[in-house]
């Protein structure tokens, strides 16, 4: 009987499986995409009005000491350690900010919106957040602007109106096309890829597998889709993962992209241990410290990131800059301390750059 | 067993939840504010929601992990019918908790049917219930809900936010229910000894059953309430959330070997919980350290409570 | 168990069969995971993904062990995900800091026995409940890490600290850890008086007590020894990769209590062996990959992973019925 249970589940996850796989790519959103083209020439600007959100009455904090809160995503992982590190320089720099970072241990909405909401309570001048999930997080959003606290996100966004400004690091296009470009480089052009992610309810995760998806499409059609798979934010899982992608597919597997700073490392750790260098291309989101090995080794040729330490201390300095009330709506573009004058796209997100690709030459000059 | 004894640990607690909520007051002054208190029960009424049925499954002497699961499960079915099946959302409301509610009754057929054991049980349906939003789903949220909707969560009545209305008439009639009715009198005979319960004529499949159930309805309660706080669906949505719920159940002094515990004592523990992660926010302690503090006052109210009981003979 | 084995080789085989049911059960739908994928896909059955099963799940398995023995002696213990975590943080630490690998590889196992004796000592002498011990150790080991790490990955350890890359005599020593392990834990319960204390205590504190037993002692014994594990476990998680991330594995306890029940250990207490938690960690991992290689959509393998486990826990209830 045993057997017959599961066997019957078996054939049942077999036939449901091939019946969904071949559908679109497993682990993007259902949100409308934009591929940039594939020679990069930049699609016109469209200048689009202020549509952000304004704090109801806020105090007059122009130049004053403000107390500034940081609540990512979770907390505990590098990449946020990294944006943590530059709100801390920027806030040391500016001087007249009391900046710290607290949040949940896990990516969890429901904690993050509890933290948010105790220091609207405790009565925090500004808020900085990357959000779990935009939606969620902007009734407590909405609430800490109704009490006149400078709301700035960075990382992930939320609903525009519920913030008054985001600092984007890349867009979501452009991360797409800067990671299918780079695999089509490294696997010549056409060959199975998949995709190691960390869950499929992560927005950002989503939205560029979404518009990978949309590019690839578009501009190399001869790189095969594969297979998405999950491995949460967990090392162990996402080396598991990689490792049995690369037993299923043989030879037909070229390539893998990991979409977190925890998948990558650990897909570029499968690749060595099953001695695949050279065979299996990687290629992902990542910090640099945590690929240093596998740049040094030549079995990742390559690391796409913005800088999240930058990304941080431009988020510090936009949040201290809506504080004076110099940043208005409208505004074109924001001078952030050392990184310069930053673009505004899209009414109320301020542009980090262009995607930062690390390589053996460049990757031992980063340490975050 | 007398009433005060039954009490003790509940009076052990409240002395220690006034001593928290002195020493917080005076660390903050934003903390003893009536706005932050209210807000505070909005924000643990889902815990506490479900926290009351867990109760009665925990006296029984089981246990039920798969709350979260259900409460994901039904948030995503509540987004499925009414943004996919176009039902009216009053409607796809109540189709969903009907959900929640089988999920429950599900479990409790396999721990009376079957007699597997119920942790084992609820850890299958941990898995499955939760497998289930996320292959209905596909991993997309629904969104959009009209405004109306964002009442439960979100809206007041008399100045008092709806779901804590909603816990306060949960919590009394569990209340009633445990402590003054036949039902509740056969959920105390379950958890104290199954085996003389059955042969004293009490019907154990039908309480347990009910009990279950009850626990599914209840987390599907929760789930529409936190839908409609945070304006949208996941199928992450209530990760984690046993282990919160059980911490309150046994901080409030519910024996996890069954027999004992009460609805007050759950409150209370509840309260002591969410009034340290607010407190000990609101006064700059970090929330990685909020957590060692939790821990640390969960080991230490039981352990005080097993020694007041020791030294007293009992 | 121990009764006289009558001559008859046909009843010695089903003696045999009852007394181990559900690890025959467990070991056959390994083996028909193994046949219906391997016919899918043959790739299923090449040594490397059979190799990464195997050595990529030891560390579960090997925890799965110690969780069955404290479960077998009537308790349970939610902290053991984050203990691994602990654990795995300190040996990389150690081991980074330049201390020889066997200071690296040890110390952080004692500190796994010190903390879970000490968490053995609060649950036989104050009698609280082992849950509610360790739901309180699971918050404090978190927060604690978190506090003391912010989440720092650790790198760059030396080659000699990477115990769980080795491959004596071709085969990975985690393998070696888990096979070996599981051998010894299962002759230690079965033929010593500590292993049979242990079911005694399990099975009926009062009536073990009547018997000479120490129960308090048994059960700090069986914490203690329960550290051991996790901390072997702890040491092969932190040396599978070049980097350990210092947090805590998410969902990792639920994982090795479910391999300790599904392997028959019953939850009352009393029964079980160490051999089918060992044998339901692996038959986890092996389903962990079926579903992938069988093209499971990636959206229902929760799903299915569930079904599976109920259709496991009925089918053994289902048999223990019939045995009756």
């Amino acid at each position: 009987m045993k057997k017959m249970t599961l066997g019957a589940i078996l054939a049942l996850g077999l036939f449901s499986g091939t019946a969904l796989a071949q559908s679109a790519w497993t682990g993007g959103d259902d949100l409308p995409t934009s591929p940039l083209a594939c020679d990069g020439t930049p699609a016109a600007a469209v200048s689009v009005p202020y549509d952000g959100g304004a704090p109801t009455n806020p105090p007059d904090r122009n130049g004053k000491k403000i107390t500034v809160v940081d609540v990512p995503k979770l907390i505990g992982i590098g990449y946020f350690n990294a944006t943590t590190k530059g709100i801390l320089d920027a806030a040391a720099e500016l001087g007249n900010v009391d900046a710290k970072t607290d949040g949940p241990t896990k990516a969890n909405i429901d904690e993050q919106i509890t933290f948010l909401d105790n220091y609207i309570t405790s009565g925090v001048d500004g808020i900085l957040f990357a959000a779990n999930d935009p939606v969620a997080i902007a009734p407590v959003l909405k609430k800490a602007l109704e009490k006149g606290i400078n709301v700035v996100g960075y990382d992930a966004n939320s609903t525009p109106d519920a913030r008054q400004w985001f600092v984007n690091q890349a867009q979501f296009n452009g991360i797409a096309k800067a990671l299918v470009d780079q695999m089509a480089t490294e696997v010549g052009g056409e060959g199975g890829v998949a995709i190691v992610t960390s869950t499929f309810t992560t927005p950002n995760q989503a939205r560029w597998i979404a518009e990978m998806a949309a590019y690839a499409a578009a501009c190399h059609p001869k790189l095969k889709w594969l297979e998405t798979v999950e491995a949460q934010e967990d090392n162990n899982l996402s080396f598991n993962q990689a490792t049995t992608l690369i037993n299923k597919y043989g030879d037909e597997l070229k390539g893998i992209w990991g979409m977190t700073s925890v998948a990558t490392p650990a897909s570029a750790e499968a690749v060595t241990q099953a001695k695949a260098c050279g065979k299996i291309a990687v290629v992902g989101l990542a910090t640099p410290n945590a690929m240093k090995p596998y740049v040094g080794a030549d079995c990742v040729k390559s690391v796409v990131l913005w800088n999240p330490v930058d990304l941080g201390y431009a988020a510090m300095h936009v949040l201290r800059q809506v504080a004076d009330g110099t940043l208005k709506p409208g505004a074109t573009s924001v001078k952030a301390g050392k990184l310069g004058e930053l673009q505004v796209i899209n009414g109320s997100e301020i542009l980090l750059g262009a995607p930062y690709v690390f390589n053996k030459d460049n990757i031992n000059d980063f340490d975050f | 067993m007398t009433a005060t004894k039954l009490l003790r640990h509940e009076t052990i607690l409240a002395v220690l939840t006034v001593i928290a909520l002195a020493v917080l007051a005076s660390l903050s002054d934003k903390f003893f504010t009536v706005e932050n208190l209210l807000n505070q029960g909005r924000l643990m009424s889902e815990v506490g929601l479900v926290a009351l049925a867990m109760t009665f499954v925990i006296v029984t002497g089981g246990i039920d992990l798969s709350v979260g699961s259900i409460l994901g499960l039904t948030a995503i079915l509540l987004g499925v019918f009414w943004k996919n099946l176009g039902l009216p959302l009053p409607l796809a409301m109540l189709a969903a908790i009907a959900c929640g509610t089988f999920a429950g009754w599900v479990n409790g057929f396999i721990i009376t049917r079957f007699r597997v054991p119920p942790l084992i049980a609820t850890l299958a349906t941990l898995a499955l219930y939760r497998g289930l939003a996320e292959g209905i789903s596909e991993a997309r949220s629904v969104r959009g809900y009209p405004e109306w909707f964002f009442f439960f969560g979100q809206g007041e009545v008399l100045g008092v936010p709806f779901q804590l209305w909603l816990l306060g008439l949960a919590t009394v009639i569990a209340a009633v229910i445990l402590g003054l009715t036949p039902f509740g009198r056969a959920t105390y005979a379950i958890g104290a000894n199954e085996t003389a319960a059955r042969f004293s004529g009490i019907r154990v499949n039908a309480t347990k059953l009910w009990i279950y159930t009850a626990a599914g309805f209840l987390s599907a309660l929760a789930a529409v309430v936190f839908v409609s706080r945070v304006t949208t669906t996941r199928s992450d949505m209530g990760t984690g959330l046993e282990l919160d719920v059980i911490t309150g159940v046994v901080l409030g002094g519910t024996s996890i070997f069954g027999g004992r515990g009460t609805i007050i004592g759950t409150v209370l523990g509840l309260i002591l919980i969410q009034a340290l992660k607010n407190g000990l926010s609101l006064s700059g302690v970090k929330g990685d350290g909020t957590i060692v503090v939790i821990g640390l006052v969960l080991i230490g109210a039981i352990l005080a409570g097993a020694l007041f009981d020791r030294n007293r003979g009992g | 168990m121990s009764a006289a084995s009558p001559a008859i080789g046909r009843s010695n085989l089903h003696r045999f069969l009852s007394g181990y049911g559900q690890e025959i059960v467990v070991l056959l739908s390994i083996v028909a995971l193994f046949i219906v994928v391997g016919a899918v896909n043959p790739r299923f059955l090449s040594d490397n993904n059979i190799n990464s099963i195997f050595a990529g799940n030891a560390y579960i398995a090997i925890a799965a062990i110690g969780m069955s023995m404290i479960i077998m002696a009537g308790h349970i213990d939610v902290s053991v995900g984050a203990l691994i975590g602990v654990i795995a943080t300190i040996a990389g630490t150690l081991a980074v800091a330049g201390y020889p690998v066997w200071i690296a590889w040890t110390v952080p196992i004692l500190f796994a026995i010190m903390v879970n004796a000490g968490v053995g000592a609060l649950v036989a002498y104050t009698r609280i409940p082992s849950i509610v011990v360790t739901l309180g150790m699971l918050s404090i080991l978190k927060g604690g890490l978190i506090t003391a790490t912010a989440g720092e990955w650790i790198s760059g350890m030396p080659v000699e600290f990477m115990i769980a890359q080795m491959r004596p005599f071709g085969i990975p020593s985690a393998v070696w850890f888990m096979v070996g392990l599981t051998i010894v834990a299962a002759l230690f319960m079965r033929y010593t008086d500590f292993g049979r204390a242990i079911y005694a205590v399990g099975g009926n504190m009062e009536a073990a007590r009547a018997a000479g037993i120490n129960p308090e002692r048994t059960v700090v014994g069986v914490f203690a020894l329960h550290g051991f594990f996790a901390g072997v476990a702890g040491i092969l998680f932190a040396t599978q990769l070049q980097v350990i991330q210092s947090t805590v594995p998410p969902n990792l306890e639920l994982t090795v209590i479910t391999a300790s029940v599904i392997g028959g250990v019953s939850i009352l207490g009393g029964t079980g062996t160490v051999i089918g938690s060992t044998l339901a960690a692996i038959l986890f991992a092996c389903i962990g990959s079926a579903l992938i290689f069988l093209n499971v959509s990636a959206y229902w393998l929760r799903a299915v992973l569930g079904l599976m486990i109920l259709a496991t826990v009925l089918a053994d209830m289902a048999r223990r019925r019939r045995a009756r």
